[in-house]
């Protein structure tokens, strides 16, 4: 009895699940978020204001000193983060944004190479209501030529003070900070720390640092 | 008032503290009642003689399933603030080859095995002593262990996603793998054994 009482129970249980297996496919996404909602004139008053990026040496600060809630995402491919990423980063595909979970009150802070896509995955992250969010304004490049690589450019009191506090960041994050001011030869490059010898470079162009930069940002990625 | 409430911030880490003691209790509970605290009743999954554990395991994953699709749905939950553990490829084969073979060896996975600690058997007990030593390790571990442990990053990736169907479809396949599954091990269940 106790037995016949047990199988109709499961067959009863089976039939609720398949039930609502099937209904399933037919009852559209449950992702609240694929429908989020942009105000318009907000997000063009923060970027008005320049309150929607950081730059290389504010978020090595940040990092420095481990900022509470302080999430640094690299939405490049899943190779070029293996290969090189920020200390602390994580990664995080750009089609996986609805459903990967941040906390409200978490400093979200994007970047990719040029700067591009993390400016793009800022104003999804803003469409879907997280408030605290940033993109790294000049990208990899920025945080590689300020952080890692900073140069002495300018000799005046006030530009020595700076270099010195980004030569200490510099330091702290296993960089080299120059302070030889001299034109860079036809193969400069800036050093990844800690990648292989066969990657642990990556090639400028011999350019000044705003017309590399810009021509990075045209790239769009 | 939307769920999920500690990621909301509906509760603090008070309150998700005694939610989680609460829920792990039931769970343990369920667990002692489906007769997973048994050592040999795990491993007669290994020999095909009970399938208690994909039974049991894969009806939590259905009802989960359904449950968080629906609620959802309905908008009580939102389901973009429900943690989905990041895949690392390489890492996470290594860690399930792993996790098997401490499975089939000792006849119990970590969540069993602190109900068959709980329940005073001592196989449980040493156990839960090797999973601590192996979570001390490794944490001691950590800084070595951390290139490894990033290689091979994929993401965040769901069944929906990596398979290009919509989250009901996905849904449906699931719920009709698990009745195929359920039906398939009932037959395996009950066939005459060799010897028996």
């Amino acid at each position: 009895m106790s037995g016949n009482r047990e199988r109709w129970i499961a067959r009863g249980l089976a039939a609720v699940a398949l039930t609502l297996g099937l209904l399933a496919p037919l009852a559209g996404s449950p992702y609240r978020a694929n429908h989020a909602a942009i105000d318009v004139p907000a997000l063009a008053r923060t970027v008005a204001r320049e309150e929607d990026h950081v730059t290389a040496l504010e978020l090595a600060q940040w990092i420095k000193d481990r900022r509470a809630g302080l999430r640094v995402l690299d939405v490049r491919s899943p190779e070029e983060y293996e290969r090189y990423h920020l200390p602390t980063a994580e990664h995080l595909a750009l089609d996986s944004l609805t459903i990967v979970p941040f906390h409200a009150d978490d400093t979200l802070v994007l970047y990719s190479e040029g700067g591009a896509h993390a400016a793009q995955a800022w104003v999804l992250l803003r469409a879907l209501g997280y408030r605290n969010v940033y993109f790294l304004r000049g990208g990899l490049y920025e945080w590689l030529e300020q952080v890692m690589n900073p140069t002495l450019a300018d000799t005046t009191a006030a530009g020595r003070d700076a270099f010195a506090r980004a030569a200490t960041l510099s330091r702290y994050f296993g960089g080299v900070p120059r302070s030889d001011i001299r034109t860079p030869p036809a193969d400069e490059s800036i050093a990844l720390p800690g990648a292989t010898r066969a990657t642990s470079v990556v090639p400028l162009p011999t350019r000044t640092t705003s017309t590399r930069l810009d021509a990075i940002r045209r790239r769009g990625c | 008032m939307t769920a999920p409430y500690f990621e909301l911030g509906y509760f603090g880490t008070r309150g998700a503290l005694v939610a989680a003691l609460v829920i792990g209790i039931a769970f343990g509970w369920c667990l002692e009642s489906a007769g997973m605290g048994s050592a040999r009743k795990l491993a007669g999954q290994f020999y095909l003689t009970d399938l208690t554990v994909f039974k049991v395991m894969f009806s939590a994953v259905v009802t989960a399933m359904l449950g968080l699709f629906w609620l959802g749905r309905i908008g009580v939950l939102d389901i973009s603030r429900v943690y989905v553990p990041e895949t690392y490829l390489v890492p996470q084969l290594v860690g399930g080859l792993l996790f098997g073979v401490g499975f089939a060896l000792g006849g119990l996975c970590p969540g069993t095995s602190c109900v068959a600690a709980a329940t005073g058997r001592l196989d449980g007990v040493a156990l839960v002593f090797g999973m601590w030593c192996g979570v001390l390790g490794t944490g001691l571990l950590f800084p070595a262990l951390a290139r490894f442990y990033e290689r091979t990053p994929r993401g965040v990736l769901t069944l929906p996603q990596v398979a290009h169907v919509p989250y009901g479809v996905a849904v449906f396949l699931v719920v009709l793998a698990a009745l195929v599954g359920f039906m398939s091990a009932e037959r395996i269940e009950a066939r005459p054994r060799i010897g028996a």
